[in-house]
């Protein structure tokens, strides 16, 4: 069938080198001319029909980013010399994803398919790999851990994959789950403890990937398990350690606001129930043994080895789910609500950790106080039970969320737990003032909008007006805000801001996307394949996204996602083939299977 | 009172310079870091909003954005880049174009073409009358007294009757304002006497312009830079419309030199020049926000004032020096700036030297009415049955 290719109008930003792509086309069979049309918006009729009939085609193929657009003009231009309008084949670089990387092999391989008359997808339909039936999953917060279980419990291996000492993420760190109330820890604790226990799950705490390599149905995983220094299986957590060290950093799992030593256990339910130690502040470790390691002389079950080194672990696995969580903004950029400066300006990390009964306050709601540092001798601003409750807190939404400066999209879950904060600081709090200030309630949810109301009933001041000011006015700190319903400017006395900080894709999050391949959006979160019809699966086979790793989200909806694509790993065990998406194959391949459907 | 909504009215004010309105979702962050919203008072929010809805004829009775300075906070602040800042600026030129009723300024902001189109023409027919006056009945070699190419005498009366004319259309362009703010847009009562008790406020915030110091304190300019040299600049000017219009006899006359009026004119031109140099290299250099953007009425208001003065100096210089006739050449050069300069007083910018003054003291008329009135609702007892 003579055939003549036209290219049309491609967007400058897909980085198609629209020349080479009809160099190549030249050289395909059964091609007799190849126009590279620069005509906006739409070229002539007759112009067309002319090249039809000069070259005696009897196929056109439309190539470029939308060549839909341009049909109706061919469509009339085949009519007029009598050809059969049938044969008007469409190469659409948007359509079939040509971009990205092998963005110019995807087009010749689409524009190759339209001259042969087969529709793209039809040739480039992954073959089936054998499926390894164990599964990697990195990251183990409550994404994580819900997909492990899943996967765990159907029978299969799963390799759980997790940085800190510690699995749980940031949902450990919680006091109480929006809308219901319901204690965080009781939901995730059984589930860690199963983690922990489970004879198909192996826990690799500490660990990060180095490597990946293989192909959808087989990747080869390294991983590099840090050292722990201390053994997992007769370590009973008895905390002489810890009482003997004489290192303090901040503790990460409170978020920063109290100190824990160089040898520590996250939480006292930490899965796995052990101890660690932190090779950037250990004396001994810093000093290559010359100093300290008290604690490995009065370990009575002499469990810790300070000498261990690292570890690397290869792992053969069919399947990888990405689980890696977020972060919150550091709003220490965002000068106007004087974090950093004035003590009481927390962020919702913090102070999710002192309304936490097992917290540094045990729960209590405290301003901090000032204390001088014995062995500094300067004075610190710390959180301690003997503190003075606030006698007015103002909670500001939308920090660095929906700005175009910080982060240009909607957190999602600020709302709520801003929301939920509230009602623990009436509930904890006698004769308090709380002072909302939002810009637009997204209370999205199921049971979302009623507890909204619930707030608002139970005395809270909701103020519909952002503060953009927190500033210190003899010697209180005041917050100005525009009250917008009740058409006036207002001006409160607080003791405690708490910051609903916006969210952030966590920081490996792009060391990880480089090396899988994963691609990620301009946000930083991970790409799915398709946002409404497979919201589990990324662009590469084999590999899916679960939890706020993918966007944004609260904790039901996390859930809901790694139960679904523990359903798409187990899918892939059954079928027998692992599926790899279009982007897995070369040019070369697509090309072989066109030919071979095209003599068929 | 009803309000027409006109839709296409966020359009129109594209042209004179709020191009993001739109982008405002009502989070009120301008109006918390603004310096100058009050209760009464409470921008810029409520006028990006009043905007959104196409409420022109809300926006046209409300002072709102005579009380802004442009200090740029909420544009820094605004988490949209929605640029209220500037959109307040555009909504001053298009109250400019409102309170006037000959149309023209509304052309002059929406086409730099017709504006400088008018100017050239204007200028041409000054430079041209003057010219064939000068020739008709003096010596090019004369600047003062006795034969003299522009006699001070006629100077002065040409003076006086272009400056009637301004006065004329400043007046009832400030009786239109009058009328649109305190009568169409005031639903409550205003006492008499109130005009009287606040008068003070036109001298004083005419010769402090104290509001616009008070937006520095936050901003990253040197020690109240924009607000001394503004003031300068205004000071400059009206000292030396006073001595033009008044004592034009004694400034042009021979070589002895009346110290009284000439250390007037000298201070006069240091703020003047400062003034103007300031401003143009700020808009230049964009460095601060308010002078980011710049719309095309900026640039002929500090461009054509800055040659105004630079002929005004060459002119004196060449009067001192005596070269009489290039003295007399820079003289009509002078002269086809200042004419249209002053006839395009009223549709332009420039005007903002009367409505700003006049905008605080209407505004604290109508706080101080508004407060009366809320104490006598207060203290009416509420029958309930």
């Amino acid at each position: 069938m003579r055939t003549g290719v036209f290219f049309c109008h491609t967007d400058e930003s897909r980085n198609l080198n629209i020349d080479a792509i009809a160099k190549y086309s030249a050289n395909l069979p059964e091609v007799e001319t190849v126009q590279i049309l620069r005509l906006k918006p739409l070229p002539q009729v007759k112009f067309i029909s002319e090249q039809i009939k000069s070259n005696n085609l009897e196929r056109i193929v439309l190539a470029g980013d939308m060549p839909g657009y341009f049909k109706p003009v061919f469509t009339k231009a085949v009519a007029l010399t009598g050809g059969n309008t049938d044969e008007i084949r469409l190469a659409s670089f948007q359509e079939h994803g040509a971009k990205g990387e092998n963005a110019m092999d995807r087009a010749k391989a689409i524009v190759a398919c339209a001259t042969m008359g087969i529709p793209f997808p039809l040739a480039a339909v992954p073959g089936g790999n054998p499926v390894n039936h164990a599964t990697l999953i990195i990251g183990a917060g409550i994404a994580g851990i819900q997909a492990a279980l899943e996967i765990a419990n159907a029978g299969k291996q799963v390799y759980l994959v997790e940085q800190s000492g510690t699995i749980g993420g940031h949902m450990a760190m919680f006091d109480k789950t929006f809308p219901t109330l319901d204690c965080a820890a009781c939901i995730l604790t059984p589930k860690m403890v199963s983690v922990g226990q489970h004879e198909m799950i192996r826990l690799l705490t500490r660990s990060k990937l180095v490597a990946v390599s293989g192909k959808p149905g087989a990747y080869r995983v390294k991983v590099r398990q840090k050292a722990r220094f201390v053994d997992v299986k007769s370590c009973v957590a008895c905390n002489i350690c810890a009482e003997v060290c004489p290192v303090k950093v901040k503790s990460e799992f409170d978020a920063g606001i109290s100190l824990r030593k160089a040898i520590y256990i996250p939480f006292p339910q930490a899965v796995p129930n052990a101890y660690l130690v932190d090779e950037t502040k250990c004396t001994y470790i810093l000093s290559e043994g010359q100093k300290c390691g008290v604690c490995m002389k009065k370990c009575p079950k002499e469990c810790i080895n300070l000498n261990e080194t690292d570890k690397i672990i290869d792992i053969e696995v069919g399947n990888i789910i990405l689980a890696t969580g977020y972060e919150l903004l550091d709003v220490s950029k965002i000068e106007q609500y004087g974090y950093g400066i004035f003590p009481n300006v927390l962020t919702s990390l913090e102070f999710e950790r002192i309304t936490n009964a097992s917290g540094t306050t045990g729960g209590r709601i405290v301003t901090k106080t000032l204390v001088t540092n014995k062995k500094t001798g300067k004075e610190e601003w710390i959180f301690s039970p003997e503190g003075i409750p606030p006698g007015s807190v103002a909670i500001i939404h939308c920090v660095g969320s929906r700005n175009k400066k910080y982060n240009p999209y909607c957190s999602r879950v600020c709302c709520m737990y801003s929301l939920k904060f509230a009602h623990l600081i009436k509930e904890k709090v006698p004769n308090v003032n709380v002072y909302e200030f939002y810009i637009d309630m997204r209370a999205f949810g199921k049971g979302y909008e009623e507890f909204a109301e619930r707030i608002k009933q139970e005395g809270t001041f909701v103020v519909r007006g952002h503060s953009a000011s927190v500033a210190m006015k003899d010697e209180h700190m005041v917050v100005r805000g525009e009250d917008i319903f009740n058409d006036r400017l207002v001006e409160f006395n607080v003791d405690m801001v708490v910051l609903a900080v916006g969210l952030v894709p966590s920081q490996g999050t792009e060391e990880i996307s480089r090396m899988l391949g994963v691609q990620r959006d301009s946000d930083g979160w991970f790409s799915e394949l398709d946002y409404n019809g497979s919201p589990t699966d990324t662009d590469k086979g084999g590999i899916y996204v679960a939890g706020m790793c993918q966007a944004p989200k609260d904790i039901p909806d996390t859930v809901a996602q790694a139960s679904a694509v523990a359903a798409g790993v187990l899918g892939s065990f059954t079928s027998g083939k692992g599926i790899g998406h279009m982007s897995s194959l070369s040019l070369s391949e697509i090309e072989s299977r066109a030919k071979k459907i095209h003599a068929f | 009172m009803a309000i027409r909504v006109n839709p296409t009215f966020i359009d129109e004010l594209d042209r004179f310079g709020a191009e993001d309105v739109q982008l405002c979702y009502q989070c009120g962050d301008c109006s918390t870091v603004c310096p100058h919203a009050d209760d009464v008072y409470k921008f810029p929010r409520k006028s990006m909003r009043s905007l959104q809805m196409g409420l022109e004829q809300k926006i046209e009775t409300t002072l709102e954005p005579w009380l802004c300075y442009y200090c740029g906070q909420c544009s820094t602040q605004c988490p949209r880049e929605a640029d209220p800042g500037e959109t307040m600026m555009s909504l001053r030129r298009w109250l400019i174009s409102r309170y006037d009723f000959t149309g023209i300024a509304r052309k002059f902001f929406k086409s730099r073409l017709t504006e400088v189109l008018a100017i050239v023409i204007v200028a041409l027919f000054t430079g041209a009358f003057l010219v064939y006056y000068g020739l008709s009945g003096g010596s090019i070699d004369i600047y003062d007294g006795e034969g003299a190419f522009l006699p001070s005498q006629f100077i002065h009366r040409f003076d006086l009757s272009i400056g009637s004319i301004l006065l004329i259309f400043l007046l009832a362009n400030a009786i239109h304002m009058w009328y649109l703010v305190m009568v169409k847009g005031t639903n409550f009562f205003v006492p008499w006497w109130l005009y009287i008790k606040e008068f003070f406020q036109l001298p004083w915030h005419f010769f402090t312009q104290k509001r616009y110091s008070e937006c520095e304190k936050k901003q990253e300019h040197p020690v109240f830079m924009p607000w001394i040299i503004h003031l300068g600049l205004m000071l400059g000017y009206v000292t030396m419309l006073v001595l033009v219009m008044v004592f034009i006899e004694q400034l042009q006359s021979g070589p002895d030199i009346r110290w009284s009026v000439h250390i007037f004119g000298y201070l006069a031109t240091i703020g003047l020049v400062t003034g103007t140099l300031y401003f143009i290299r700020s808009r230049l250099k964009k460095s601060y926000v308010q002078y980011k953007k710049s719309h095309g009425t900026d640039w002929v208001f500090v461009v054509l004032l800055f040659i105004i003065v630079l002929t005004g100096i060459l002119q004196h210089i060449f009067h001192r020096t005596g070269l009489n006739e290039l003295a007399n050449i820079t003289y009509v050069v002078h002269l086809m700036g200042v004419v249209p300069w002053l006839l395009r007083m009223p549709f332009s910018k420039w005007s903002h030297l009367i409505y700003r003054p006049l905008a605080m003291y209407f505004a604290e008329i109508r706080r101080e009415a508004l407060t009366r009135q809320e104490e006598i609702i207060q203290s009416v007892p509420v029958l309930i049955k």
